[in-house]
């Protein structure tokens, strides 16, 4: 989970949001350099001590002004779209989960060996243990388990809810009457929080998504393949 | 990356507001080379032309440069790096799951090489 006042990129706990890290160590860095580049033109620009600053012909420099920012535009942009297909490559989910929005709860359903479907409410304050974090836990959490391909499709019930997991790398909109699909693969257990991501009413920012990632050898001995 | 900072530790700082040189990897070795070249261009220009303000554009410039390039260079490196731990840590699970059987990778090997 995020700590507090933290603004940076979650840990990566899936091989995508470990891409998506280093796309935006690398797009942050171009940042960074053009960013020093404008701040050192505008100190020039505003220690001069020439009165007459008009420039009339500076073709060269407009070149250099053009061919540059696309050059590092493509330079963006590859990596980027590299990432883009990859998030799309089909990789054969052994498991499939469904989860559906509500105002202001999470319905999730194991239909694939059984069926299991529960719904997944925020702990309200009153409720909560020593230890428990606030606005984030739930009753019933998502167990998963990792090293293992799982596609989560995702709908609602009512008005627009979006399904969000930071760590992992995953916002996939949660739209009445159309099923969204992504897939993923856990690379580390672990307890991970996410929080809906589409305004939907009153209580938008109370009901939270929790992820409990196990191996996959406990996982088979849970209530998804013995009920 | 994303760890908090522990209650002894100093506040995090980052590069103009957003850059964080202390948990971005290679960050802050190419920013380093980066100021170093910065100031071996712009001084050596200096030098040899005696043009002040020439010197600082080409300073500003060799930064950029340098720093991209070390950035890029250390990236790749990194990546390759992290590629190896990957298949490493692949191969070692591998080797536990499967030692003793049919399949264990070590007896592929041998087996090839005394072929």
């Amino acid at each position: 989970m995020a700590h507090a006042a933290q603004v940076g990129l979650q840990d990566a706990t899936s091989p995508i949001m470990e891409e998506l890290i280093t796309f935006h160590d690398h797009a942050l860095m171009i940042i960074f350099l053009i960013c020093s580049l404008v701040l050192y033109a505008l100190f020039l620009t505003l220690t001069t001590k020439l009165t007459n600053t008009n420039i009339s012909d500076a073709q060269e420099m407009e070149t250099v002004w053009t061919i540059l920012p696309a050059i590092i535009l493509v330079l963006i942009a590859l990596p980027s779209l590299r990432i883009l297909y990859m998030t799309d490559e089909v990789n054969d989910p052994s498991l499939t989960i469904k989860s559906i929005g509500h105002q202001w709860y999470w319905t999730y359903e194991y239909t694939d060996y059984g069926g299991l479907i529960f719904n997944s409410y925020m702990l309200p304050p009153l409720f909560l243990e020593p230890g428990d974090l606030r606005l984030l836990d739930v009753d019933n959490r998502v167990v998963l388990p990792i090293e293992t391909p799982i596609r989560m499709m995702i709908t609602s019930q009512d008005v627009l809810h979006s399904w969000a997991v930071p760590t992992l790398g995953l916002k996939t909109d949660a739209i009445p009457g159309r099923l969204n699909q992504t897939t993923f693969t856990a690379t580390r257990p672990g307890v991970y929080y996410g929080q809906c991501s589409e305004i939907c009413g009153a209580n938008h920012s109370f009901m939270p998504i929790v992820l409990e990632l196990i191996p996959l050898k406990i996982f088979e001995m849970g209530p998804v393949f013995t009920l | 990356m994303a760890a908090p900072p522990e209650p002894g530790e100093p506040e995090e700082r980052k590069l103009l507001g957003f850059l964080d040189v202390e948990n971005t990897p290679c960050a802050r070795h190419s920013i380093l080379y980066g100021s170093l070249g910065s100031v071996v261009a712009g001084f050596g220009h200096f030098l040899f032309t005696s043009r002040i303000r020439r010197s600082c554009d080409v300073g500003v410039g060799g930064f950029i440069l340098v720093t991209l390039g070390c950035w890029f260079h250390c990236r790749y490196n990194y990546a390759k790096q992290r590629i190896q731990e990957r298949i490493a840590r692949e191969e070692i699970k591998k080797k536990i799951l499967y030692e003793g059987t049919h399949l264990d990778p070590e007896r592929k090997h041998n087996g090839s090489s005394s072929n």
